[in-house]
């Protein structure tokens, strides 16, 4: 394949407490794709997100992005964390929680100035939270909350998009709005890497999947891959999902 | 009149609310506040070894000694709380009883030999604070712990000032600020320090134990008023100001302790707040559920009446007894939807007017579908739909 390699983890392998929750994870992630991670409760989706990240340390592999390491590419890459992982009575507001994914291209000390406010306040119109902006951040609902981190991750302009669970607890008209965004940060030639938990919309939603339960058991396009046999291997013994055309 | 020596108690309590307040507010936010309840028994050790090498309270060497117990204290819990065998509020209690001990049986060990009271640690003796004067060839600049906390405001306040916006991601989402860059470790144990260092530098104020209040208490409240960091800032800084200086006159009135008047105050005005702040206070909160109620049945009668168009069971008493509600809450609920124009009362039959219509058509349509963006205008009259 002649497509650029957006991200390459080789050989991963992270542990809590001397508990391998990652297994010798190889992957590769093709540019430009729209990819699924999925996978049963506990497989170490959320962790090899945070690994390719470096927000946890793992005990021995590397990961790459666009054949560097993170540490020297963070302005090309956006994080969606999940939305439980943030204190929602925290006194702000939804403009301010969009500006904080300016705060990367700014660096240490240098504080935002109008340009910044002005890259927010675009973020916010694009997922139609703009009429919300001075809504203090636990005034939301739960969709709309998940809108504000989708704006924010939007603001830092990135090559690389990592979502975790981004359809966790939002309504249904939020959802297809989140996955239109998405769709067309795919046509922008943007990389969308998101923890998923419905099974029956990766056909749907995603061109790429990557099966996860401590090791890799799949990665590739989902019209190859996505079928009972990796389902089965993933989530047990004779695991089904009727996937309709 | 005031003397000097009253200005300059009130100068330094101020000094040491103000440089409190400041990290006191991120520790609230980050959930913290028992640490800083550690770290103020902790730092005794501290104190004490820093005082037999220094023999004096105000000398930067003791202060950074001190500060250092403060560090290690933070460090251990992390520690014992990482094994997975006990949870955090547990590492805590086991970590900073074992290091105020080792204080205590330190100033036990050495009382004949050092002037080292545990009472002036342990709660501050405020008023003897203008008499350690801090001299340079026969200058007088004041006070020592005036020039103390003072310094270490200072310093405190330019923190802030530089890394505002990284304290603030960092304590909202530690996830987002890792994958930017800002270590949340280097903020955490740079927090962990500042909040050591004022812990020691205000004791003299209040003592290393009670200015865990100055640090908490100011915040606590006011993040009951605010929805905004900055201001959270500034409200819990004029709370620690207000209660550093109406605490001094009220020990000066009943010649009590004034470190132990300045927590009172703390704690008078944080109870004043929790009562009733206009959002968050206990008193709008029990309110606004009583109008939630109201609300509720509101809503229930309107439906009632858009469901049915048979005229008996639009009459007044046939309401009362067909929705199971007592005589009083009827009538309030029947002159709520009056008073908004969503009814009409015609020979003892209700119909709902075209404003009640819409009214209910697009709360059931909110309460279905959950779409806050139709529904904006409603919530200003009702609480029903806020949050």
């Amino acid at each position: 394949m002649a497509q650029k390699i957006a991200v390459k983890v080789d050989d991963l392998t992270v542990a809590y407490n001397y508990k391998p929750v990652l297994w010798d994870i190889d992957l590769e992630i093709p540019e430009g794709v729209l990819m699924a991670i999925v996978g049963p409760n506990g497989a170490g989706k959320s962790t090899l997100i945070k690994s390719i990240l470096g927000i946890l340390k793992p005990i021995a592999g590397s990961v790459s992005i666009y054949d560097k390491p993170y540490e020297k590419q963070r302005q090309l890459v956006a994080y969606v964390p999940q939305k439980g992982s943030v204190d929602w009575d925290f006194p702000t507001t939804a403009l301010d929680v969009v500006m904080m994914g300016t705060y990367g291209s700014l660096g240490w000390i240098k504080r935002p100035k109008q340009k910044e406010k002005k890259q927010a306040l675009e973020a916010l119109e694009k997922v139609g939270m703009l009429p919300f902006k001075n809504r203090q951040i636990s005034q939301l609902s739960g969709g709309q909350q998940q809108r504000i981190f989708l704006a924010r991750a939007l603001v830092q302009n990135a090559s690389i998009y990592f979502m975790d669970e981004p359809f966790q607890g939002v309504d249904a008209t939020t959802e297809i709005a989140i996955i239109n965004i998405l769709k067309e940060l795919r046509k922008a030639g943007k990389t969308v890497i998101v923890v998923h938990h419905d099974l029956q919309t990766v056909p749907e939603y995603f061109d790429w999947v990557t099966f996860l339960n401590v090791k890799k058991i799949a990665t590739g396009p989902v019209k190859d891959i996505f079928n009972d046999d990796n389902l089965t291997k993933t989530y047990g013994i004779n695991y089904k999902v009727s996937i309709q055309e | 009149m005031m003397s000097s020596a009253q200005i300059e108690i009130q100068l330094i309590a101020s000094l040491a609310a103000i440089a409190c307040a400041i990290p006191g507010t991120f520790l609230v936010l980050r959930k913290m506040a028992m640490i800083s309840d550690a770290i103020s028994h902790s730092i005794l050790p501290g104190i004490v070894i820093g005082f037999f090498i220094t023999h004096d309270l105000n000398s930067p060497l003791l202060i950074l000694l001190a500060a250092a117990t403060g560090i290690i204290t933070v460090i251990l819990v992390e520690y014992i709380q990482k094994t997975g065998l006990v949870k955090e509020d547990t590492a805590i209690g086991l970590v900073f009883p074992a290091l105020f001990s080792i204080g205590v049986i330190l100033i036990a060990k050495n009382a004949n030999d050092v002037h080292l009271d545990v009472d002036a640690v342990l709660l501050g003796e405020l008023a003897f604070a203008p008499f350690d004067r801090f001299i340079i060839s026969d200058i007088d600049l004041g006070p020592k712990s005036l020039w103390v906390i003072g310094s270490i405001l200072i310093v405190t306040i330019g923190l802030l000032f530089a890394f505002f916006k990284e304290l603030k991601v960092s304590t909202f989402d530690a996830g987002l600020a890792a994958s930017l860059g800002f270590s949340p470790a280097i903020m955490h144990y740079g927090l962990m320090s500042i909040a050591s260092v004022t812990t020691v530098g205000a004791f003299d104020a209040v003592g290393a134990i009670l200015v865990v209040a100055l640090m908490i208490a100011p915040a606590a409240t006011a993040y009951l008023l605010t929805n905004n960091l900055k201001r959270m800032l500034l409200y819990a800084i004029g709370f620690g100001v207000f209660c550093a200086i109406s605490g001094y006159w009220v020990a000066h009135w009943l010649d009590a302790s004034i470190a132990g008047s300045i927590t009172t105050m703390l704690g008078i005005i944080f109870l004043l707040v929790y009562l009733f702040a206009p959002n968050k206070g206990i008193i709008a909160v029990l309110y606004r559920e009583k109008q939630q109620r109201t609300e509720v049945s509101l809503l229930t009668f309107l439906l009632h009446l858009k469901n049915h168009n048979e005229e008996e069971e639009r009459h007044v008493n046939h309401l009362n007894e067909h929705i199971n509600w007592q005589k009083v809450r009827s009538k309030t609920v029947l002159e709520l939807a009056l008073k908004n124009n969503m009814i009409v009362v015609d020979n003892n039959i209700v119909s709902l007017t075209e404003k009640g219509n819409d009214f209910t058509s697009q709360a059931i349509d909110y309460i279905i579908t959950n779409e806050d963006a139709e529904i904006e205008h409603m919530k200003d009259d009702f609480f029903l739909f806020r949050g």
